[in-house]
């Protein structure tokens, strides 16, 4: 048996396992938690393509999130445009926004390229507030309901959400495949392990940013559509939220950075303890949820850096290892 | 018209002195240890709570308080540098900036758990007088807190130009490996510039307890304007910090005076913004990192 194979049994057993999940378990809130992960899972792919492989650690992509939201919104109201294509309507108009906003942060590194782009997403959520008449301002708006209409992004069955949260994770992850696997994979790494010497050996690295920038951009935009179609209301503190920004980074750091599995892993691991949590404890304990969080974020820094992806891996390994038929296969891994 | 303008400027100046205190902090941190501490506000926000409790607790006057909060901070400071940020030291950016992110907000929501999103006020004699000047009017308790925010941003400048210690600060954060080849212990250094930084923190907490209340989310302002003052003023540069923070003051002030209450930050981030567009390293110069 090669690793090859190996790979693809637990992928189609995994899909399979993704698939029959709503079928089995109907509960509203089991499939809720579910939706959440597979959405909070894609957004942190979509963050991890630019964060985790390049290193450019972004703490605001609620900027794109909300663009996204307030893009298929406005079409929707307004023009009577369905979410599916105001979905990617904001995704290109986020991948627009990108390349301003980038021109201007990328002017900096490290922690203060950081900090702009939370700047970025707050003038943002700022500038939506006060668009009262276009946008709604603070009070937001509903989104209306037309009951069970599958052309305009809406569902009766929780599970029809399920499946479009699944799909966008399956673009994703089958995105970061596809330039995990190619020279702008490539490029992406070296920026991320020093980007000074990436240039030196011929990589352009503004260009290379700028790209991975408008498709982080993108697919974070059609996370912020499907998140206003599901719970049907916008404003901009739900839109532009800096939870969002934090989230995005948090599941990708927690699972393993720039890796393909990581943010889902990371997501599984923290949307379940924040279940977990409030089921215990209710409603009522609002720091509870963040207070965990931030203490595995910093267990997980100072302990495992690259993730708890690798100790799954490192687990997995070890059992694999202990039997003798594969032995051959974990040499060459090696 | 323009005693309006005077009055915002006032206004602008005086609460830019706090946002002096938070910004040296930053700045420093940044210069000696090369971190960003993205928890900085959180340490205000501790600084207010003490303030708060010996005020509601003992009667014990903000100003008099600020001898507590200023070693207890000082101290935190120099045991979160020995035991999570000397971890993280040389190990790139994401560690760094996901630690004290981390921190943030762990200490945010240890704050909502332990003490409630209930804003907490202290009222001093001093809270609501005011010094009338023609038609101008300077409120006391902000006067104080500008005056004595200055006081301690002059006290660190001496205390790196003069003292030993300073001098040893000073030459870790130009050249940490001649500086250690010249018998600098750097974990000793980072320590106690980071105590220093943390030790302005609860100052500002404490000064602004008279005319400002304590929320767990209370620090996130003043780090967000800090972070933009320490661009402005050039990464590293105490003095550049200093002068940028007055002025995002100023700016922030006339922002909510001309353009609406809720545009402040607007403008303070539009600054931002147009430092990076226009004059990337700030405006003292130098590299930006």
């Amino acid at each position: 048996m090669n690793s090859r194979y190996g790979v693809r049994i637990w992928l189609g057993v995994l899909i399979a396992f993704a698939i029959v999940l709503p079928l089995v378990v109907t509960d509203r809130f089991a499939t809720d938690i579910f939706i959440r992960i597979l959405l909070f899972a894609f957004i942190g792919v979509a963050w991890n393509l630019m964060g985790g492989y390049a290193k450019q650690l972004s703490l605001g992509h609620a900027a794109y999130f909300g663009l996204g939201a307030y893009t298929s919104t406005i079409l929707e109201i307004r023009y009577g445009i369905s979410p599916w294509i105001g979905m990617i309507a904001g995704g290109g108009v986020a991948a627009l926004a990108s390349l301003p906003i980038g021109a201007l942060c990328f002017r900096l590194r490290g922690p203060y390229f950081a900090i702009a782009t939370i700047a970025t997403a707050q003038v943002l959520m700022l500038l939506f507030l006060k668009f009262r008449d276009f946008a709604w301002g603070a009070e937001g708006t509903t989104i209306p309901n037309f009951g069970d209409a599958p052309l305009m992004m809406q569902f009766d069955e929780k599970s029809s959400y399920y499946y479009l949260a699944l799909g966008l994770l399956a673009l994703g992850l089958a995105i970061t495949y596809r330039i995990e696997h190619s020279w702008m994979g490539y490029y992406l790494v070296a920026i991320g392990e020093d980007e000074d010497a990436a240039e030196a050996i011929g990589v352009n690295a503004p260009r290379v940013k700028r790209d991975i920038y408008m498709i982080s951009a993108f697919l974070t935009a059609l996370a912020g559509t499907f998140y206003v179609q599901y719970i049907y209301f916008i404003d901009p503190a739900t839109a532009f939220s800096f939870n969002i920004s934090v989230e995005a980074a948090l599941v990708c750091i927690v699972g393993g950075i720039g890796t393909l599995w990581g943010p889902v892993v990371g997501t599984v691991l923290l949307e379940t303890t924040s279940a977990l949590l409030q089921s215990w404890l209710g409603s009522s304990a609002g720091g509870v949820q963040l207070t965990v969080y931030s203490l595995i974020l910093i267990a997980v820094i100072l302990w495992r850096p690259s993730g708890l992806l690798g100790v799954f891996e490192d687990a997995y390994r070890r059992i694999v290892r202990a039997r003798p038929a594969s032995t051959e296969e974990a040499v060459l891994d090696g | 018209m323009l005693e309006t303008l005077a009055q915002a400027v006032i206004n602008g100046l005086l609460i830019g002195g706090i946002y002096a205190l938070v910004s040296i902090g930053v700045t420093l941190i940044f210069g000696v240890v090369k971190i960003v501490n993205f928890a900085q506000g959180e340490f205000v926000m501790i600084g207010m709570y003490i303030t708060f409790f010996l005020a509601n607790r003992f009667g014990i006057d903000p100003l008099v308080s600020l001898a507590v909060s200023i070693p207890v901070l000082f101290v935190i400071g120099m045991l979160v540098q020995h035991f999570l940020i000397r971890r993280v030291l040389g190990l790139g950016d994401m560690p760094q900036i996901f630690l004290t992110f981390a921190l943030s907000l762990l200490l945010m929501n240890v704050a909502l758990l332990l003490f409630t999103a209930n804003y907490r006020t202290v009222h001093t004699a001093y809270s609501d007088e005011s010094i009338h000047l023609g038609a101008l009017y300077v409120p006391v308790a902000k006067l104080i807190a500008f005056a004595l925010a200055m006081a301690f941003s002059g006290i660190l400048w001496l205390f790196l130009h003069l003292t030993d210690l300073g001098k040893a600060m000073r030459a870790a954060a130009q050249n940490p490996d001649v500086a250690m080849l010249m018998g600098i212990n750097p974990h000793r250094v980072f320590a106690v510039a980071f105590g220093a930084a943390l030790a302005l923190a609860g100052a500002a907490g404490s000064l602004l307890m008279p005319f400002y209340p304590a929320s767990p989310m209370a620090g996130q302002v003043f780090v967000l304007m800090a972070f933009v003052a320490v661009v402005l003023g050039t990464l590293g540069n105490v003095t550049g910090a200093l002068v940028a923070s007055l002025m995002m003051g100023i700016a922030e002030s006339l922002g909510i005076q001309f353009v609406g209450a809720d545009s402040g930050l607007i403008v303070v981030f539009l600054m931002l913004l147009l430092t990076l567009a226009f004059r990337p390293s700030g405006l003292a110069g130098g590299r930006a990192r």
